[in-house]
C-alpha cells in the first residue's frame, strides 16, 4: 500500500526556522491521454483526436499553459469552448491558487467540465519533479518544472507515434525568456501568436490581456505619481503617517471619493479624496493607503454632480469654507479588487482604430481602454471587460474584452448585467453541487419515518400567493380534547437535504438567499430542492414543525418543535382560503382549520398592534406584473388570509428564536432591527409639520405608530400612506447577527425582543436556524462551524451583504421593467407627490406606478432658474413657486434612451406651471437634464 | 500446552514474545532472544548490594532483586556461630550498599525472586576488578564459572550475565571469610590484561558468541596483535571474533 | 493567502501521498546495549527513540508496588532540537506529562503485566524529530522496544493518527496536515483482535464521521502492524543468525 519510491527533502526557510517536509514521488501518476497504452488510469481526460483549428499548429495537440498564461487574464481565452485538451500542471495550479482565488476557482470549474477535456497532471509528485537549484528563484524553478513536464509529455507521446497521428504538446507562455528556453529543449512553444492563429474564433484575440509589450512606445507624460511599494506602505501605516482603508468612489462625481478607514473599535473615519492626481489610480473598492493633506488643504465634498464625459479637466468642484473634511491623497494600493465589469463600448472616432474606451455600467468605475477589432459588432452590446493594469502615464486603465452579454436594452442582457453588477451569484449549479442532491425518484425511507413524528393525519394546508412554486410553509389548526387549540407551522425541511460542509451547502451559504427579480428567480439551491423536494405540495413531505398549544385567547400554553412528516391536504391561494373562510356553507376539515387559524391570527395581530408599533404598511410594495408590465393597483385590499399566514410565521420565528437562544446563547443566529437614531426622523417630522401641520412623535416605536395612525387629512387620503413611506425610509436595515457577538437583540419593526428567520428555507439563514433548532431538540448533531461564533458572525456578514445586494438587484429589476413599460407606453402625464426636496431638484413619487423620479431645475449647460433652498422646510423655491414635501404635482414621464447604457425615466414638470421650467403638456423639450430611478 | 512466552487468546495459543519456538512434546515455549536473568538453583551470579535491612538485597539483573539472608553467609568465626541480633546491626560492616559479590542461587521464591548464598570460600565480596554487564543468554552453562586464565587474570562468568574480571590472587588462602578485600595497587600489566579481556568480552557479546573460558581465552589471544583500545573498533572486533570462531571450531574438531 | 489545500482534487496530499497511504516507516531494534530493550523508528520525518528497562525491582517509592502485576512507568520527552523552533523544556511540561500518561495507559493494556508481580517496567521515549503523529510514533517505537526487551505482550500495539478533510479520512498525518485545522484522532490498536488500546481525540468531529474515521484508523494501524512485524522478524533473523554461528 505504500507506493512511495523516492524520497526527496524539500526545505522551506522563513526567518530562522527550517522546515523539512517530505515529498513523495509516485509511479502511479498517469498522463491522462487516450492514446497512451503505458499508463493505466481509470479515466482519460485528453482525447485521441485533439484538434484545435489553428494555422500555426496543423497537427493535433495538447496545450500546456504556464502560470502566467492562466493567471494573467488569458483564462478568459481558455474558458472558450473551442479550447479543449489542455493539460494543467500541478505547478501551475498551485501557483494560481496561491496568487488568485477567483481564477483558481474558474480553473477548477474548467477541470470539472467533461467537455473541455482538461487534465491535471500532478507533475510535482511525478518523476518530472525538480528541486530548486541554488540561486534559482521560485518562479524560475516553476518555469523549469513546467518545461520539464512538457518535455516529458512530448517524449511520452512520441512512444505512441504509430497511433498518435502526429500528436504533440504545445506549451503556451507569455514570457520571452521562457519561450527561448523551451525552444532550446525542443518544445513546441508559442506566445500570443497561438491565440491569433486560431481559425475558428478571431474574437478570442480580444480576450487576451494587454501585456506590457508596448513599453517601447515613446513614454508619454506621466499623469500619476508612483505608487509606493508595499513595504514602505506598511512602515507608514505603522508609523501612523498613512491610513489604510477601502476606497469608495462617489456615485456622482468621478473626481471624488472617500476612503473608509477602519479605526480601532468604534472610531472609523472617512477621508475625502479629490482630484485625479490625488485619487492616483484607485478604483472603487480597492484597499488603499492614504496620506492626509495638511489641514489648510482640506476641502468639503462637492455637491455638484460631475460625470466623466471625456473632457480631461481636473477641477475639484467649487470649494466652500464650511464642512471641511479630512482630505488626503492615495499613496499606494494595498489590494486591488478588480473584477470583470459590465458596460458598453464607446467606439473610437477613428474608424481603423483598435483601441476603444469602455464605459462601465457602474458609474464609480473609471472608463477602461481596451483593444478590440470587433468594435463595430460590439457597439450597442453589453460587454464585460477586465482591468489588466493602470500605467502611471495613462489617463485610463488598460483592460481587455472578456465576453459579450448581448444587445443593450434586451431583457436577458439587462438582467444579466443587473445580476453581475449586484454580485448575485447566478451561474448554473456546478456538477459537484448537484452531486449532493438526493437521487431521484426520492421517497421517504423507513429510517425517516422512524426518526420523525408522523403528522400525516393532521389537516395541514398551505396558503400562498397564486402561481407560487416553492411552497415552503404549511399550517394546521385543530381543537384539542381539553378545549385548547393546537396550531402547527410546518416548514419544509431543507436542512435534511443540505448537509453541512458539502459543496451544496457551501454554494448555498455563498448565495445566501434566493433572489426574486421581476419574472425571474435566482435559486439559492438547485430547483429540485426548492420547488420539488422541499415544496409542501399536496403530498407527503418532510417538514420541520413548530407546534403550539393555545387557548382561545391565542395565549401560548405550550410550544414544541419536531421534525415531522406531513401530508398537505390542500394548497390554496390567499383568495381561495379567504373564500372558504367566508363561505358559511363549507364545513370540511380544511375550512374549519382555516377558520381557527384566522381567528387566532386576528387576536395575535391585535395584540401585536396594541402592544407595539406596527409598520405593516412598511411592507407596501409597488408591484409590477412581470407578464404585462402593468402595475398592479396599489390600493388592492389585503386579504385577511394574507396577514393570517404572516402572523403565524412571525410567531414561529419568535418562538424559534427564543428556543435557539436559550439553547445556544453564544451562537444563535438571530435577526435584529436596530432602532433608528432620532435624527433619522427629522425629515419626517419636518415634512408633516410643514405640509399639513401634523405633529409626529418619534420618541418610541409606539408613539410613532400612534401618531402615524392619527395623521390623517380629510381631503388628502394619500397623506397617511406618504407619511408611512417616508417613515420607512427613516428605518435602519434589519440584519442577521450571532448572539454571542452582540448584546442588542431588539427587533424594532416587529417590536419583538428577539427574532430570527425560520420559516423560509430558501434563505440560508433559515437553514442555519433549522440546524440549530434540530440540535436543540436532539434531532441532529452539531458540527464545529455551527458552534463557532466567529465563523457564524462571518456568515452573517455574508448573508447581510447578499440580502442587501438582492434587494438592490430587485429594485434595479423593478426599475428596468418600469422602463420597459414606459417604452411601450410612450409619454405619459401623471399626478404625483413630492417626496423629497433637494438643492436643485425635487423627487416625485407617482403612486399609480409606485415610481420615483427626480425633476431637475438645473442644467449643466446653462445656469438654472433662480433656486432658493430652505433647509428648515425643507422647501425649494423656484421662481417664487415653493415646493414642499407632499405637494401634489403633475409630471410628464417618458423614456430617455439617448444614453443606451443608462436608459432613464425622464420626468418633467407639468403642473404647477412655472414659465421656463415646466413644459407644456405636449411639448417634451428636455429641460430637465435627467431623472433617475432610485430605490 | 501453554509454555513460557505464550498465552491463550480465544482458545488459540499465541506468542507473547518474539523469539525462538521450542517444542517439548506438546509443550510449546517461545523464548525471547534477550531477556532478564531467570535464575535456577545452583547458578553462579555476580551482583551488587542495593539494600541492607535484615537481609541484603542484591541486584542480579533479574526481574526482582535477589535476597541474601544473614543466615546464608559465612560470618567470620566459623560455621557454627550463632546469628545474633547484634549481627543484624553490624551487617553493614560485612557488606554495604554498592559492594559487589559473587554468590550461588540457593532457591527461587514463588514470585520469581532469587535467594542467594555465599556459603563457600569461592563466593563472597569482590575486591578490585572490572564488572562487565552482558546478556544472560550469552553465558554458557559450565561446571565451573570461576577460571584463572593463563593470561594472568581471573574471571567469574556469572550466569546472570555479569562477568567479573580481577587479577589472579597470589595466595588462595588469604581469602578468609570472603569479606576481605585487598587494597594493594594492581600492577600495570595486570590492569592491561584485564582491560583487554573486558574489551574482548564486549566484542564477543556484540557478535553474540557464547562466553566460556576457552572462547574468552581464544579471543584474548586473537586480540594480542592490536592495542587494547583498538579492540573495540568494529572492524577489529569483527576480525578478532572471526579468528576466535575459527580457533573454536578447530578446537572442537 | 489561501490556506493549504490538504487534499487536491486529484486525491493527492501535500506530500504526494493518497488519502490512505502511510508515510515511509523505517525501524531498528536493539540500538542500545545497556538497556533491556530499545528501538528507533522513523515514520516519515518523525523520529523517535524508545528504551525499555525492566522488569526490575521497584525503584523510588516502594509504595507504588502492585502485588499482582508489574507497574509500568512511562516517560515521554522531546529533544530540544526536535521542533522547528528550539524547545525550551524537553520534558515535564503539561503536554509531555499527558503524553506519558497516554503511553502508560496504552501499554498497560498490552503488556502481560500480571506475569511480573511487584516489579516495574520503564519505558522511555524521546522524540528526536517531530513531524506529526508524535503519539503514534512513540507507541510504535515503544512496542518494538518492549519486544526487544523480551517482555510478553498480547500483541503489537500499533498506533496511527487519522485526520478528516473533505469528507475523506487521511491516514498518518504529517505536521503540516495536523496544523492545517484538521480534526484528527489517534488510535492505538492491538491489530490481531482488533482491540483498542487507546483512542484519543481533542478536536470536534461530527458523530456521523466518527465511524469512517475509526475504520480508516484501524486499517492504517493494521498497515503499521505489518511493517512492525516485518521489522521484528528481520531483527530476529539477524540475531538468531548471529548466535547460530
Amino acid at each position: 500500500m505504500l507506493k512511495s519510491k523516492t524520497f526527496v527533502k524539500k526545505t522551506r526557510s522563513g526567518g530562522v526556522v527550517k522546515i523539512v517536509r517530505e515529498h513523495y514521488l509516485r509511479d502511479d501518476i498517469w498522463c491522462g491521454s487516450e492514446i497512451c497504452s503505458e499508463c493505466k488510469p481509470e479515466t482519460t481526460a485528453l482525447q485521441r483526436d485533439a484538434r484545435i483549428e489553428s494555422s500555426l499548429c496543423t497537427y493535433p495537440h495538447y496545450l500546456i499553459p504556464d502560470t502566467n498564461v492562466v493567471l494573467h487574464q488569458q483564462i478568459d481565452v481558455l474558458e472558450d469552448p473551442i479550447i479543449r485538451n489542455v493539460i494543467i500542471l500541478q505547478t501551475v495550479l498551485q501557483e494560481v491558487r496561491h496568487r488568485s482565488a477567483p481564477i483558481y476557482k474558474r480553473v477548477k470549474d474548467m477541470l470539472h467540465e467533461k467537455d473541455k477535456h482538461f487534465y491535471t497532471f500532478t507533475n510535482e509528485h511525478h518523476e518530472t519533479f525538480i528541486e530548486r537549484e541554488p540561486g534559482e528563484s521560485a518562479n524560475d524553478r516553476n518555469d523549469r518544472a513546467i518545461r520539464v513536464a512538457a518535455k516529458w509529455y512530448s517524449e511520452h507521446l512520441k512512444t505512441f507515434k504509430s497511433i498518435s497521428d502526429g500528436l504533440e504538446v504545445v506549451l503556451l507562455t507569455n514570457d520571452q525568456g521562457n519561450k527561448q528556453k523551451a525552444k532550446e529543449i525542443g518544445l513546441q512553444v508559442f506566445k500570443d501568436e497561438y491565440i491569433k492563429s486560431l481559425i475558428a474564433n478571431p474574437e478570442l484575440l480580444d480576450r487576451l490581456a494587454l501585456t506590457n509589450d508596448e513599453k517601447n512606445e515613446i513614454s508619454r507624460k506621466v499623469l500619476f505619481p508612483e505608487h509606493l511599494p508595499l513595504s514602505k506602505i506598511q512602515v507608514g501605516i505603522k508609523a501612523g503617517t498613512f491610513l489604510q482603508g477601502t476606497y469608495r468612489a462617489s456615485r456622482d462625481n468621478y473626481l471624488e471619493g472617500t476612503v473608509f478607514v477602519h479605526g480601532e473599535g468604534e472610531e472609523s473615519t472617512e477621508v475625502l479624496i479629490q482630484g485625479l492626481t490625488n485619487l492616483n489610480r484607485a478604483v472603487h473598492q480597492d484597499v488603499v493607503a492614504v496620506q492626509l493633506l495638511p489641514q489648510d488643504k482640506w476641502v468639503a465634498p462637492s455637491s455638484i454632480v460631475l460625470q466623466d464625459e471625456g473632457t480631461a479637466k481636473d477641477d475639484a468642484g467649487d470649494e466652500e469654507d464650511e464642512d471641511k473634511k479630512p482630505t488626503g491623497k492615495v499613496v499606494g494600493i494595498i489590494k486591488r479588487s478588480w473584477r470583470p465589469f459590465c458596460g458598453m463600448l464607446n467606439v473610437s472616432q477613428i474608424k481603423e482604430s483598435t483601441r476603444h474606451l469602455f464605459t462601465p455600467a457602474d458609474r464609480r468605475i473609471p472608463r477602461i481602454r481596451i483593444e478590440t477589432r470587433q468594435a463595430s459588432t460590439l457597439a450597442g452590446q453589453r460587454i464585460m471587460v477586465a482591468i489588466d493594469g493602470w500605467p502611471k502615464d495613462s489617463r485610463y486603465p488598460n483592460g481587455h474584452f472578456v465576453r459579450s452579454l448581448g444587445g443593450a436594452g434586451e431583457k436577458e442582457t439587462e438582467e444579466e448585467v443587473l445580476l453581475l453588477e449586484h454580485d448575485v451569484p447566478h451561474q448554473a449549479f456546478s456538477q459537484s453541487v448537484l452531486s449532493f442532491l438526493p437521487k431521484m425518484p426520492w421517497s421517504i425511507t423507513p429510517e425517516d419515518v422512524a426518526k420523525r413524528e408522523d403528522l400525516r393525519h393532521l389537516t395541514v394546508c398551505s396558503v400562498d400567493p397564486p402561481g407560487c412554486t416553492d411552497i415552503d410553509d404549511a399550517l394546521h389548526c385543530r381543537e384539542l380534547e381539553n378545549g385548547n387549540l393546537e396550531v402547527g407551522v410546518h416548514i419544509a425541511d431543507v436542512s435534511h437535504f443540505i448537509r453541512p460542509g458539502n459543496a451544496l451547502d457551501q454554494e448555498a451559504a455563498n448565495r445566501g438567499t434566493t433572489v426574486y427579480l421581476c419574472g425571474k428567480r435566482i435559486d439559492m439551491v438547485p430547483e429540485l430542492l426548492s420547488s420539488n423536494l422541499c415544496s409542501l405540495r399536496s403530498n407527503v413531505e418532510l417538514a420541520f414543525s413548530c407546534i403550539w398549544e393555545m387557548n382561545h385567547n391565542a395565549e401560548i400554553v405550550k410550544t414544541r418543535f419536531t421534525k415531522s412528516i406531513i401530508n398537505s391536504k390542500a394548497s390554496l391561494t390567499y383568495a381561495e382560503a379567504q373564500m372558504r373562510i367566508d363561505d358559511t356553507t363549507m364545513n370540511d376539515d380544511i375550512t374549519k382549520s382555516l377558520r381557527g387559524l384566522n381567528k387566532l391570527a386576528k387576536i395575535l395581530k391585535r395584540q401585536r398592534i396594541e402592544n407595539a408599533l406596527t409598520l405593516s404598511s412598511l411592507e407596501v410594495r409597488f408591484h409590477i406584473d412581470s407578464e404585462t408590465h402593468d402595475p398592479i393597483d396599489l390600493q388592492t385590499k389585503e386579504l385577511e388570509t394574507n396577514s393570517m399566514v404572516e402572523e403565524f410565521m412571525l410567531l414561529a420565528n419568535i418562538s424559534v428564536a427564543q428556543k435557539i437562544y436559550d439553547e445556544f446563547p453564544e451562537c444563535a443566529l438571530l435577526r435584529k432591527h436596530p432602532a433608528p437614531p432620532p435624527s433619522n426622523y427629522d425629515i419626517l417630522i419636518k415634512a408633516a409639520r410643514s405640509n399639513q401641520n401634523v405633529e409626529i412623535h418619534t420618541d418610541s416605536a409606539k408613539a410613532l405608530a400612534d401618531s402615524l395612525d392619527v395623521a390623517r387629512v380629510d381631503n388628502f387620503p394619500y397623506f397617511n400612506t406618504l407619511l408611512r413611506i417616508l417613515a420607512t425610509r427613516c428605518m435602519m436595515q434589519a440584519v442577521y447577527f450571532c448572539s454571542g457577538m452582540d448584546s442588542d437583540f431588539h427587533h424594532y419593526g416587529l417590536a419583538s425582543p428577539i427574532y430570527t428567520h425560520f420559516t423560509s428555507p430558501i434563505r440560508y439563514s433559515d437553514i442555519i436556524v433549522h440546524r440549530l433548532l434540530a440540535v436543540a431538540i436532539g434531532a441532529d448533531s452539531t458540527y464545529s462551524d455551527l458552534m463557532d461564533k466567529h465563523k457564524q458572525s462571518a456568515l452573517c456578514n455574508n448573508l447581510n451583504y447578499r440580502h442587501k445586494m438582492a434587494q438592490y438587484a430587485q429594485r434595479a429589476s423593478v426599475a428596468f421593467h418600469t422602463q420597459l413599460f414606459f417604452k411601450s407606453r410612450g409619454v405619459l402625464n401623471e399626478e404625483g407627490f413630492v417626496l423629497f426636496v433637494r438643492k436643485n431638484a425635487i423627487i416625485v413619487l407617482i403612486p399609480k406606478f409606485g415610481l420615483e423620479g427626480t425633476v431637475f431645475f438645473e442644467n449643466k449647460d446653462k445656469t438654472g432658474p433662480n433656486l432658493v433652498y430652505d433647509e428648515e422646510g425643507p422647501t425649494l423655491t423656484v421662481l417664487q413657486r415653493t415646493f414642499h414635501i407632499f405637494d401634489k404635482v403633475k409630471v410628464t414621464i417618458s423614456l430617455d434612451a439617448s444614453n443606451i447604457q443608462h436608459q432613464k425615466i425622464r420626468m418633467a414638470l407639468l403642473e404647477p406651471m412655472i414659465p421656463g421650467v415646466s413644459v407644456p403638456a405636449e411639448d417634451l423639450e428636455p429641460l430637465s437634464k435627467k431623472s433617475k430611478i432610485d430605490r | 500446552f501453554r509454555g513460557h512466552g505464550t498465552y491463550v487468546d480465544e482458545e488459540k495459543l499465541t506468542a507473547s514474545v518474539a523469539g525462538e519456538v521450542q517444542r517439548v512434546d506438546k509443550l510449546i515455549c517461545v523464548s525471547p532472544l534477550k531477556t532478564r536473568f531467570n535464575g535456577e538453583v545452583g547458578d553462579v551470579v555476580v551482583g551488587r548490594i542495593t539494600e541492607v535491612q535484615k537481609r541484603w538485597k542484591v541486584e542480579t539483573n533479574s526481574r526482582l532483586d535477589s535476597v541474601l539472608l544473614l543466615s546464608s553467609v559465612n560470618l567470620p568465626g566459623g560455621e557454627l556461630r550463632r546469628r545474633s541480633a547484634e549481627d543484624e546491626l553490624t551487617m553493614r560492616e560485612y557488606l554495604q550498599e554498592g559492594d559487589l559479590i559473587s554468590a550461588e542461587v540457593q532457591s527461587v521464591f514463588s514470585d520469581g525472586a532469587l535467594s542467594l548464598h555465599t556459603r563457600s570460600l569461592k563466593y563472597g565480596k569482590l575486591g578490585q576488578g572490572v564488572l562487565v554487564q552482558l546478556s544472560p543468554s550469552l553465558i554458557k552453562r559450565q561446571k565451573t564459572h570461576f577460571h584463572n586464565l593463563p593470561c594472568g587474570a581471573s574471571i567469574i562468568l556469572g550466569n546472570n550475565g555479569f562477568v567479573w574480571l580481577y587479577p589472579t590472587p597470589a595466595q588462595q588462602e588469604e581469602e578468609a571469610g570472603g569479606f576481605y578485600t585487598s587494597l594493594e595497587p594492581v600492577s600495570l600489566s595486570d590492569r592491561e590484561v584485564i582491560s583487554r579481556l573486558r574489551n574482548c568480552l564486549l566484542a564477543l557479546a556484540a557478535h553474540k558468541v557464547l562466553l566460556y573460558d576457552t572462547s574468552v581465552l581464544y579471543c584474548y589471544e586473537s586480540s594480542l596483535q592490536h592495542q587494547v583500545k583498538d579492540v573495540l573498533k568494529p572492524e577489529v572486533m569483527e576480525e578478532i571474533v572471526l579468528l576466535t570462531q575459527q580457533k573454536l571450531m578447530e578446537h572442537e574438531s | 493567502m489561501a490556506g493549504l489545500e490538504l487534499l487536491s482534487d486529484q486525491g493527492y496530499r501535500l506530500d504526494g501521498r493518497k488519502a490512505t497511504e502511510l508515510r515511509k516507516v523505517q525501524a531498528r531494534m536493539g540500538v542500545f546495549a545497556q538497556a533491556d530493550g530499545s528501538a528507533y523508528i522513523e515514520q516519515g520525518n518523525t523520529k523517535a527513540l524508545a528504551v525499555v528497562y525492566g522488569p526490575h525491582e521497584m525503584r523510588g517509592s516502594r509504595s507504588r508496588t502492585l502485588h499482582d502485576r508489574a507497574v509500568i512507568n512511562c516517560q515521554y520527552s522531546m529533544a530540544t532540537f526536535s521542533t522547528a523552533e528550539r524547545k525550551r523544556r524537553p520534558h515535564g511540561d503539561k503536554k509531555s506529562t499527558e503524553m506519558s500518561l497516554h503511553l502508560k495507559q496504552t501499554f498497560e493494556a498490552a503488556i502481560l503485566t500480571q506475569l511480573y508481580p511487584r516489579s516495574q517496567i520503564d519505558i522511555f521515549v524521546k522524540i528526536l524529530q517531530a513531524d506529526g503523529g508524535n503519539y503514534s510514533v512513540c507507541v510504535n517505537a515503544a512496542t518494538l522496544a518492549v519486544i526487544d526487551a523480551g517482555i510478553p505482550m498480547r500483541d503489537y500495539v500499533c498506533a496511527c493518527t487519522v485526520g478528516f478533510v473533505d469528507e475523506t479520512p487521511l491516514a498518518d498525518l504529517c505536521y503540516t496536515e495536523e496544523n492545517g485545522g484538521v480534526s484528527s484522532l489517534a488510535l492505538a490498536l492491538l491489530p490481531r483482535g482488533g482491540q483498542i488500546a487507546l483512542l484519543q481525540m481533542d478536536a470536534r468531529l461530527h458523530q456521523d464521521h466518527l465511524e469512517t474515521m475509526m475504520e480508516a484508523a484501524m486499517i492504517a494501524c493494521k498497515g503499521v502492524s505489518k511493517v512492525l512485524d516485518e521489522v521484528v522478524r528481520q531483527h530476529l533473523q539477524e540475531a538468531s543468525a548471529l548466535s547460530r554461528d
